[in-house]
Formats: structure tokens, sequence, C-alpha cells
């Protein structure tokens, strides 16, 4: 099976993480195509969507990645990004180890990006982040573009998703689904529940386990495609528009104090008054 | 051709030239005049617009609604009306009776919320001044303060907000008198299909928007027990209702003249709204929420709502309706409190969070804790205006985020297993 990896940087820890795990199973991607982080397209782009503040922040930030990329960000990702002494710091490094292919785009959608994806001639894509994708992308791979999402699907749509689904008492999970031109509505592979979600210190910790676990989840709803052993299952047509969107920080807040309160109830031993 | 829609554009181009003359007589207005242009120039440049962030201040609400309430205060007129606006040409407009009566309500909020007896001092006043206008036949006059002015349906609409609210405050029977013959003078008025048109009407049309009427006729049932008066602001809302699209959109705004900015858009959902609330009509929130949610995804998705759209929610001007803006976070709040959906109440916050950073806090009277009309200061709303609609809404958003924001944390720590 063909796969292609969509990534949002070069330098993105997700996308690392895929390619290596990927590789690991057995499924090396026969490319990778990622927005680079640190050219006139992009700076542009990003000046259109944050202002030039938090452009300058994002060019600041990239400038000084030599040093903030000495260490892994998601602890959970060491064992796929350890690489003997050092670790896969970029995708470079990660296609350097499993020698497949990788290029960067201004814009995922551009028809340079197609024409290359095209050549790729692609079975599958995975997309661990970039731009909002849009049909003559979605119709280049044979089987389709997936994604694994921080949610269950169809409660919980949409952007910070552990989040409003501990305000929202919903089970914390990840579904690796088709991506379709809405926002998490195509068919769904499979979904699985975080095991042991409680055990998360923090909002930010949690999020790193389910991303952690997304990829894990990934690689095997691949391997299931490769055998054969998996359908999607479409979502339901109604409510289609019906997503979260990215949460206030009051409200984040409340999410903290209810993921502390599941870590208190789940500990053995504490009586609850 | 001199067709109506000339005609009004020549009255607001005399009403621009005539502020501009403002400047003329007081050429000391133009330094805070440029700095505002100045201000939402850079601050065009700099803001941020992007999917996975939003506008964020570090001052707290209950910092801003001092503000807030200071730029109201100071924009009461000796005779205890409330100015419409402080233009950065010519100054403080005279009273104007219709925002003077909705400002009531939010004066006795926010006198609750803080403690402020100032606040109850000034809705005092301006009930006095408001009762000192009412007609023979019940009504209120349109318009500006100013002699001879006729009667009008939607300002006698808006200034019974005030009354009803005003009697349940003070339990002067006086009041309730007089917001009772308003009542009746706005049932007199009204079609017998359940709107509002003809000579009390603004433009001589219906209006989808005197939604804020039947809100207030709704209100004034409950507080009197006469339900006459609540069917027939049920009646306008199923006249409303009858405007609905399958998408949400809720036609007939209808007004000549001027696009559908989102101040009346929100006008027809809070009206609506708050109507359904207190006649317990289900279908009429369904059909709200259908509409606000539009709006919210418009919002969470451009981290911005356009001043104005056209049929469909498309087709909007890219200037901000600040007034507009504040409205729908009154709506989403109170959908949140009906509904308890969180989306609500997370798309309000960052709606406040954004309109909180333009309440300036320095400046002269009339600019600071002022609300503009649009954004950038220069949009066609209201331009280089400073409005009392727009504080009175931005007050309600923010009296009504404290109040739920209380109320959602107090409950999340009863509910933790360890509090006692």
């Amino acid at each position: 099976m063909r796969v292609v990896v969509l990534a949002s940087s070069l330098y993105s820890e997700t996308a690392c993480a895929m390619c290596a795990r990927l590789a690991q199973a057995g499924y090396v991607p026969a490319a990778a195509l990622a927005l680079g982080s640190f050219n006139r397209p992009t700076l542009l782009r990003k000046v259109k969507q944050w202002g030039l503040g938090g452009a300058t922040d994002y060019a600041w930030a990239k400038l000084i990645r030599g040093e903030s990329r000495a260490h892994i960000k998601n602890p959970y990702f060491e064992r796929l990004l350890g690489n003997g002494d050092d670790v896969f710091r970029s995708m470079r490094d990660v296609a350097r180890a499993y020698r497949f292919p990788v290029a960067t785009c201004s814009d995922q959608n551009s028809q340079n990006s197609l024409a290359r994806l095209k050549q790729w001639s692609p079975d599958l894509i995975i997309f661990t982040g970039g731009n909002i994708l849009r049909r003559p992308l979605l119709d280049i791979p044979r089987l389709g573009v997936i994604n694994a999402h921080l949610g269950l699907l169809p409660e919980m749509r949409g952007m910070s998703s552990p989040e409003w689904s501990l305000l929202n008492n919903l089970p914390l999970g990840v579904a690796v689904h088709y991506i379709d031109d809405g926002i998490d509505t195509g068919p769904v592979l499979q979904q699985f529940e975080l095991p042991d979600a409680a055990g998360s210190e923090s909002l930010s910790e949690l999020r790193d386990r389910l991303i952690a676990f997304g990829v894990e989840k990934m690689a095997d709803v691949v391997a299931a495609l490769d055998r054969g052993t998996v359908s999607a299952c479409p979502q339901p047509e109604c409510n289609k528009d019906n997503q979260s969107f990215v949460m206030h920080e009051r409200l984040q807040a409340l999410a903290a104090q209810r993921l502390r309160k599941a870590r208190v109830a789940s500990v053995p031993g504490v009586v609850h008054g | 051709m001199n067709s109506p829609s000339n005609h009004i554009a020549k009255r607001q181009f005399a009403r621009m030239l005539a502020e501009a003359a403002g400047l003329l007589r007081r050429p000391a207005r133009a330094f805070p005049l440029a700095a505002k242009i100045a201000s939402d120039l850079l601050r065009l440049s700099t803001e941020q617009r992007h999917l996975y962030s939003y506008a964020k201040t570090t001052r707290a609400s209950h910092e801003t609604l001092n503000l807030l309430l200071r730029w109201i205060l100071d924009a009461q007129r000796p005779d205890g009306g409330i100015a419409a606006y402080y233009s950065l040409l010519c100054g403080y407009s005279e009273s104007y009776p219709e925002v003077t009566g909705y400002i009531v309500p939010t004066l006795y909020d926010f006198a609750h919320a803080s403690g402020d007896g100032t606040a109850i001092a000034a809705a005092k006043r301006a009930t006095t001044w408001l009762r000192s206008l009412q007609m023979p036949s019940g009504a209120f006059p349109g318009g500006l303060h100013r002699v001879d002015t006729p009667p009008s349906v939607f300002n006698t609409g808006q200034i019974l907000h005030g009354l009803v609210r005003a009697y349940s405050e003070t339990k002067q029977i006086e009041i309730l008198q007089s917001a009772m013959l308003a009542g009746e003078w706005l049932t007199q008025q009204q079609d017998s299909n359940g709107s509002w048109s003809g000579a009390g009407a603004y433009q001589g049309k219906d209006h989808t928007y005197y939604s804020m009427v039947a809100w207030a006729l709704a209100e004034l049932s409950k507080s009197s027990g006469d339900d006459r008066i609540g069917i027939a602001a049920e009646r306008n809302i199923n006249w409303v209702l009858s405007h609905s699209r399958a998408n949400g959109w809720i036609d007939g705004i209808n007004l000549q003249g001027h696009p559908d900015y989102l101040h009346f858009i929100a006008y027809v959902l809070q009206g609506v709204l708050e109507c359904a609330i207190l006649r317990h009509r289900s279908d009429a929130i369904a059909a709200v929420a259908k509409s606000a949610w539009v709006l919210l995804r418009k919002f969470e998705t451009n981290k911005f709502l356009c001043s104005a759209y056209g049929a469909d929610f498309k087709h909007g001007q890219r200037f901000a309706c600040l007034t507009g803006n504040a409205q729908m976070s009154c709506v989403w709040l109170r959908l949140f409190e009906i509904t308890n959906d969180l989306r609500y109440l997370n798309a309000a916050l960052k709606m406040n969070e954004s309109l909180k950073q333009l309440i300036s806090a320095r400046g002269s009277r009339g600019i600071i804790g002022g609300v503009s009309g649009s954004y950038p200061v220069w949009g066609r709303y209201q331009p280089l205006r400073y409005i009392s609609w727009g504080c009175k809404f931005l007050a309600d958003a923010l009296l009504a985020e404290e109040r739920l924001m209380r109320s959602l944390e107090a409950r999340e720590v009863e509910a933790l297993p360890c509090a006692s």
C-alpha cells in the first residue's frame, strides 16, 4: 500500500512520529508533503491569518527553532522519535532514516501540490495537519484521505475536542475517519476510547496522550485497511454543521477542573465527602 | 429621479455635513478623532483572525462594565434623558427617548450586580423624564428629543421595556399606569396579521425587528397579568416567524436606504427569543437558535461578524457593527441559559473579549468607556460616533456573562468530589 503523509510543517512532531510509526509497522511512507515553515507565501498567509504581531511571533519561533527542537515536546513520542543517541528533529531526519522523499509546499491544495501528489500515486493519504483539504486533493488517493481526530464521532466534531468531551461528560478517545467536504463528517473507520483517560495530570498531558494514541491507532487502521479487515461506517446525514470551536480559556479552566475531579475519583482509597 | 432611497441618501449626507461643521466650531476635537482613527488602523493591521485563536484582553469584565456605566452616566443630559451618541465631530446629541427607555433595565441590572446606587438614581431620573414625554394616547415620540415629533410604535415599545422594569423595581403604580397606557396604544395600532405598519411604523412599513416591541408587550403582560397583551405579543412573533427561511434567515427587516445591519438582524432574534421564553414557545426558540447558530459558525470561523448581511446571510460588509456583535453575544448567552449548550457561552465569551479590547479607558468624556458604532470607527454604521445603545448592549452582555460564569463555576466547585 502506497501511503503519503501530509504535515503542517517539516518540524511537526506528530507528522514525524506518524511517519516513524508507519515505517515500524511495515508501511514506509511513499512520500510526505509538508507546509513550508519559513518561506514568503507561508509568512504572507500567517500575516493574513494572524496579523502582523502573530506573524512576527511565528517567525521568531521558527528562527530559534534549532534550540527549541533539541528536546521532544510530547513525552509520549519519545520512543517513536528516538534515533539512537539523537532524536528525529524534522521530517527530513525521519525521511533520511527510512528513505522516502519529503517535499514542501505553501498550500497543500495548490496545483503544484496536486501535481506532486498525483505523481506519487498514493493509495492512501494520511493527514496530520495543514490546510483545510479541498475536493481535488481528496479525490487523488485510491482509498481516500484519513485523519485521526481527537474525539469520538459523531458527537464530538471540530476543535478542542478533548476539552469539550470533558465538559460534556463524553468519553475521551480517537476516531480514525475519512476526510470529506465537512468538518469531521466523513465515514468512520474505527474509534478507540483512551484507556485510563482520568490518569492525565493536565489538559496538555491529556492532549499529548491522545495525539500519541491517535498515531498508534492510525498505524493499526492502515494495516487493517491493507488486509481488508475494516470498513468505513458513514456518519448520520443530519446535523453535519454541528461542531465545536476552539475553547475559551475560562471554559478550559473548567475542563481542567473536571479532569482533576475525574483523577481524584479514580484514585483507589480516596474517600469522597 | 427623486426616489425614496435618493431622499434618504440626501438626508444622511446633509446630516454628515452638519456634523462635520461641528469640527469647525471646536477644532480641538480633531486630536481625539485622529487618535481614534490611528488606533483603529493600527489594530486592524495587527489583529489576529485565526481559526485556532481568538482576541484576548487582560481587562476584566467588571472593569469594562464600570467604564461603560461611566459613559452612560456622562451621557445623561440635564433633562434626565440619555444622549443618542457622542460624535467625534460635534459632541453629544440631544436626549434620545428610545434608548433612554431600554437603558433603564441595564442601569438596574448594573446597580444590583455592583451595589452602585448612582445607577439607580440615573434610572429614576430617566423614568421621570420618559413619563413626561408620554402622549395622551399612551404613545411616545420617535427620534431625538424635539418638539412635535410624531408617535412611534418602535420607540414606544423600547420605552415600555424601561417602564415595566422601573415598575417592578419601584412598585410605583403610576409607572404601571404609564406602561399599561403604552401597551394599550401598541395593541390598538397592531395590524390584524400581528405586524405594525402605517403612520406609527418607521417608513410606514412593517418590520420584523419590531419583535422587540412584542418582547416589551410580553413583559408587560407578565408584570400586569393581562393576557390580552401577551396574546398580541405572540401574534407579532407568529408574523415574524412566517418570514423564516429553511436556512435560518428571517426576512422582513424592510428598511429602505439601509442595508440589513447586524443590529437589526440581532433585534429580530432578541425580540423573538425573549418573547418566546416569556410565552413558552419552543418553536420560536428553535427558529432563533437556528439563525443564531449560523452567525455563531461565521463568527467562530472568521473571528468576525460583518456589519450587515444580505438575504441568506450572504454578501456581508467588511466592517463590524459593534452593537450588533454585543447583541449577538446577548442572544448566545441566553441560548446557553436555556439549552445548556456550552458552545453558545464559548462564542459569547470570545465575542465579549473582542469587544472589551475596543473600549478606551483613557480620553475625554464621551470617549472613555464608549462603544463606537462601527469598527473601524469610519465604517458606515454610525460613523465617527460612540453610541449609547452600543454601551447598553455590551453592558448587558458582560452582566450576563458574569452572572452565568459565576453560576457555572460555582456548580463546578460544588460538584468536586472533595468539596464539602
